[in-house]
């Protein structure tokens, strides 16, 4: 089978954990010093997805607050959104819904999966259930991720994928 | 000069490019390293000539084939010199080094460029300047925050205060001492109480004082402004909380966090308003100038009113020449204040929450939603055909927003009222559209709620109707304008003694006579319904001692509101009242519904025990309407279950009303309750509920509610009942 390309937007709120997410998908690596993302960055990798290659092309997109807005426009094109947030910071997880409206403002009906970066922290973990079984409500997947252990990061890029293919 | 120009643009980090009218590309400058490296990557047929396709560009570096979208419109544009910028993005070269880039489209005497600026040497500097920032913003957020808490627990201490009739003098101290500023007037503005902070903000002049109403005045002019619906919000005596720009005595300007709020009395007048501001104007100096966060509501999750402003003042100055029209649904949560007393605020939040998802999932792509505040929505939507199209979804929403949600383990339906304006886009004023659809969603409220209403201009006509029926009610009771109608109750089972219920009406003098749903919403939010419940008692009893008299002894059922039964003196009144018409209370029943059992159960419970310790009998209204829970009913100190109308109407016909209706009825005679059943409306549905062992009947089908003369024209017994009433 032919390689395809899909587009991933990884969004969020700042220092969350997405560039760290990227880095350990794409080169096994964490680092504990927090480095903020200004702009875009883009990394590429490539799987096999249910038998079919994929290049996935991972937009880490500077995180959204008080100082910088989302630009839509680097949503152009995406199949699939990861949308991270912090499970130590209850305000991440409130700003859930903006960063949706705005992705569902730009794009239609494109896979979407809410992740709850920092699950190695258990003792910080500060997450509002009924928040999330809003979500859920909703259809949305909400997974768990460590970007410093790697613990369901596979996951959940690979469950991202599955999604964009099944479209 | 030309000769040193490849060299300054190289030193500057510059790569231009031109787009050729062809679409290929072209450097006009020398190409960086990296720069070539990517685009042999990309293509192997790459040859490091200056020319090369966009599908090479784009492969090379995928950033920029996105940022081709938005150059195209500048170089397809007439005019020269606009520009398009793609924002920060970082490649990493061959050697791993990354490195900071910014493109730019612009058009230049009919050449169409492409810029590709190196900004790496003055990163560092920038990502030092955004982590600082970033901290300052996360601080002020939480101040905010916090700050909206303490308003809003200051109001209401205040209000708690005063509506204890303890004297403003006791607060006097507490509110000097706090840092927000305070205000306290009476219904007419005359100020009462305020603080320092209120004259450090407004730079009053202490010696002359604030004196009459210029400052809440001026406050709701000037968060008009931004907040159409504040004048009729106060004017209605309702709470209203919400940022807005102020000007101070010495005429500087102000960003004021204000809430303000009425402290009511028994009968539901307004004894004085509370307002508590805060200056904000520090905090949003620096958010207006970095961003987006407060556009949006930190509890719903959607667009707020700024937000909502700024998307939809964009929206006309960009569609001016359009010729579509625009929809604006105005949707307020009905009896929200309620809900928020009887659950608490964090139910509250939830619940608007969950309403502020059901509303997302039904507006399609490309249509706006936005939380105003409160408990109040709106929807603009885009290209309308047809009017009607616009209430089909007004309707869908109403279905969406009813379906039952779960509060502190209670099911509970939620309605909404919902106005809409309608306006060419290119007419649209935004204030005027956003004021009419408030207006049609007002006057859906004054229809009994629930329901889709359309702006018409009459309605401006008709809006102070609502604060006019407010002051109708609180006269009525004065100058004895409500009446009692009496419905027959018709024993099914056996020969029944007589039974009715008890029904307020209102002779209004200029509306004539007036059903309960034309002012009993309005009497339950303004507190009028306690008085208005006091009489209805009173009268009841009255009239049912006087049938007693003429030897007839009726047994006589009255709805209790929530607010009445929760009234600390329900029962002295309730005592006081049989006392003084000698009633007997083996002949009264208190009809009650769900909903009082909503909050502070157990206290409910102990009154109705003491009710019925009395001798009074109690009936549970409108079983299954709304809040309906099995695991309570076993609890409840009840005599009587009425089951909806809603049930009944559908009967006998209906699979799922009769699956009901049955086990209602066997459920009831299991818990030792007897069973009414209410709006029977034909023989069918008499003939069905006596088969299934329903004990009394009551709808127009039997008896119209009739004057309290005419109770000695009825048979009180199904078997004699031939023919309807009416």
């Amino acid at each position: 089978m032919s390689l395809i390309a899909k587009k991933v937007c990884m969004i969020g709120p700042f220092a969350v954990g997405k560039t760290s997410l990227v880095r350990q998908y794409v080169e096994s690596l964490f680092s504990d010093k927090y480095h903020t993302t200004i702009g875009v960055k883009i990394s590429k990798k490539q799987i096999t997805c249910a038998e079919q290659p994929v290049q996935l092309m991972l937009w880490d997109i500077e995180g959204v607050d008080a100082f910088t807005e989302l630009r839509a426009s680097y949503l152009r094109g995406a199949s699939g959104i990861l949308l991270v947030v912090d499970g130590t910071r209850p305000a991440t997880i409130k700003q859930i819904g903006e960063l949706r409206s705005i992705v569902n403002a730009y794009l239609d009906d494109v896979p979407l999966i809410v992740l709850i970066n920092k699950s190695d922290l258990l003792d910080q973990w500060h997450v509002d259930e009924s928040e999330l079984a809003k979500l859920r409500d909703e259809g949305i997947k909400v997974l768990e991720t460590s970007a410093k252990t790697g613990a369901g990061v596979e996951t959940a890029f690979m469950s991202l994928t599955q999604n964009m293919l099944e479209r | 000069m030309q000769e040193i120009l490849p060299s300054l643009l190289k030193q500057l980090g510059l790569l231009v490019i031109e787009r050729r009218d062809d679409t290929s590309l072209q450097c006009l400058s020398r190409a960086p390293d990296w720069f070539l490296q990517g685009l042999q990557r990309a293509d192997n047929q790459y040859s490091g000539s200056e020319v090369f396709s966009q599908q090479t560009l784009g492969c090379a570096f995928p950033f920029l084939e996105n940022f081709l979208y938005d150059a195209e419109p500048v170089w397809q544009g007439e005019h020269t010199n606009t520009q398009a910028q793609s924002g920060l993005w970082t490649e990493t070269d061959d050697q791993g080094k990354d490195m900071q880039l910014e493109a730019r489209a612009l058009k230049l005497d009919q050449h169409n460029l492409l810029l590709i600026e190196n900004v790496s040497h003055a990163f560092e500097e920038r990502h030092a300047i955004y982590q600082k920032a970033r901290d300052i913003a996360l601080v002020n957020e939480k101040l905010i925050s916090e700050l909206s808490i303490r308003q809003r627990k200051l109001q209401s201490d205040i209000e708690k205060h005063l509506s204890q009739n303890q004297p403003l003098t006791t607060l006097s101290d507490s509110v000097e001492k706090t840092p927000s500023a305070v205000l306290v007037c009476q219904p007419d503005g005359d100020v009462e109480l305020y603080n320092r902070a209120l004259v450090n903000i407004y730079e009053v002049d202490e010696k002359q004082g604030l004196t009459g109403r210029s400052l809440m005045d001026k406050w709701v002019t000037e968060a008009e402004k931004h907040h159409p619906e504040v004048g009729r919000t106060i004017k209605a005596g309702s709470y209203w909380e919400g940022e807005f720009e102020s000007t101070d005595s010495a005429g500087d300007k102000k960003w004021i966090r204000l809430c303000i709020g009425p402290v009511k009395n028994e009968a539901g007048g307004i004894n004085h308003w509370v307002c508590i501001a805060n200056d904000l104007s520090d905090y949003r100096t620096i958010s207006e100038g970095w961003g987006s966060i407060s556009d949006y509501d930190y509890n719903t999750h959607l667009p707020n009113r700024r937000q909502f402003w700024k998307h939809i003042t964009a929206l006309l100055e960009s569609e001016k020449q359009s010729d579509e029209t625009i929809a604006l649904l105005y949707l307020d949560l009905d009896y929200f204040k309620r809900i928020n007393d009887d659950h608490g605020h964090f139910a509250g939040d939830f619940l608007l929450g969950t309403m502020a998802a059901r509303l997302s999932r039904n507006i399609k792509h490309g249509d706006y939603i936005a939380h105003l505040g409160g408990d109040e929505f709106v929807i603009l939507l885009r290209y309308i055909d047809d009017p009607e199209d616009v209430v089909s979804i007004g309707e869908r929403i109403l279905v969406t927003i009813s379906e039952p949600i779960n509060l502190d383990g209670t099911p509970l339906k939620v309605t909404a009222s919902v106005g809409i304006a309608l306006s060419p886009l290119a007419e649209t004023e935004a204030p005027d559209l956003l004021k009419h659809a408030d207006l049609a969603m007002y006057s859906a409220k004054e229809l009994g709620r629930g329901q889709v209403r359309m702006y018409t201009p009459d309605l401006e006509r008709n809006m102070p109707r609502r604060s006019q029926r407010e002051h109708e009610i609180l006269q009525a009771i004065e100058a004895q304008q409500f009446l009692l109608e009496f419905q027959p109750q018709i024993a099914l089972q056996a020969s029944g003694k007589p039974r009715v219920e008890a029904l307020i009406r209102w002779e209004h003098p200029q509306h004539g006579r007036l059903p309960p749903n034309e002012f009993i919403g309005i009497a339950e939010e303004t507190g009028s319904v306690v008085p208005i419940g006091d009489w209805v008692l009173h009268t009841a009893c009255s009239q049912g001692k006087r049938w007693l008299e003429d030897q007839h002894p009726v047994h006589i059922a009255v709805n209790i509101s929530t607010k009445q039964l929760r009234h600390p003196d329900f029962l002295a009144k309730l005592k006081r009242t049989l006392n003084h018409t000698q009633f007997p209370p083996g002949l009264l029943e208190l009809e009650i519904t769900e909903s009082s059992f909503l909050k502070e159960m157990d206290h409910v419970i102990e009154v109705l025990k003491a009710v019925r310790s009395m001798g009074i009998l109690v009936a549970l209204d409108d079983f299954g309407s709304g809040f309906s829970s099995l695991n309570y009913l076993k609890r409840l100190p009840v005599d009587f279950l009425k089951i909806d109308r809603s049930f009944i109407h559908d009967l006998p016909e209906d699979n799922q009303s009769r699956a009901i209706t049955t086990s209602v009825i066997h459920l009831a005679h299991q818990l030792n309750m007897k069973v009414i059943a209410e709006g029977v409306e034909s023989p069918e549905q008499l003939a069905f509920l006596k088969r299934n062992q329903v004990d009394f009947a009551q709808g127009f089908y039997l008896f119209k509610p009739m004057a309290s003369q005419r109770i000695d024209s009825v048979e009180w017994h199904a078997g004699s009942v031939n023919s309807p009433d009416n």
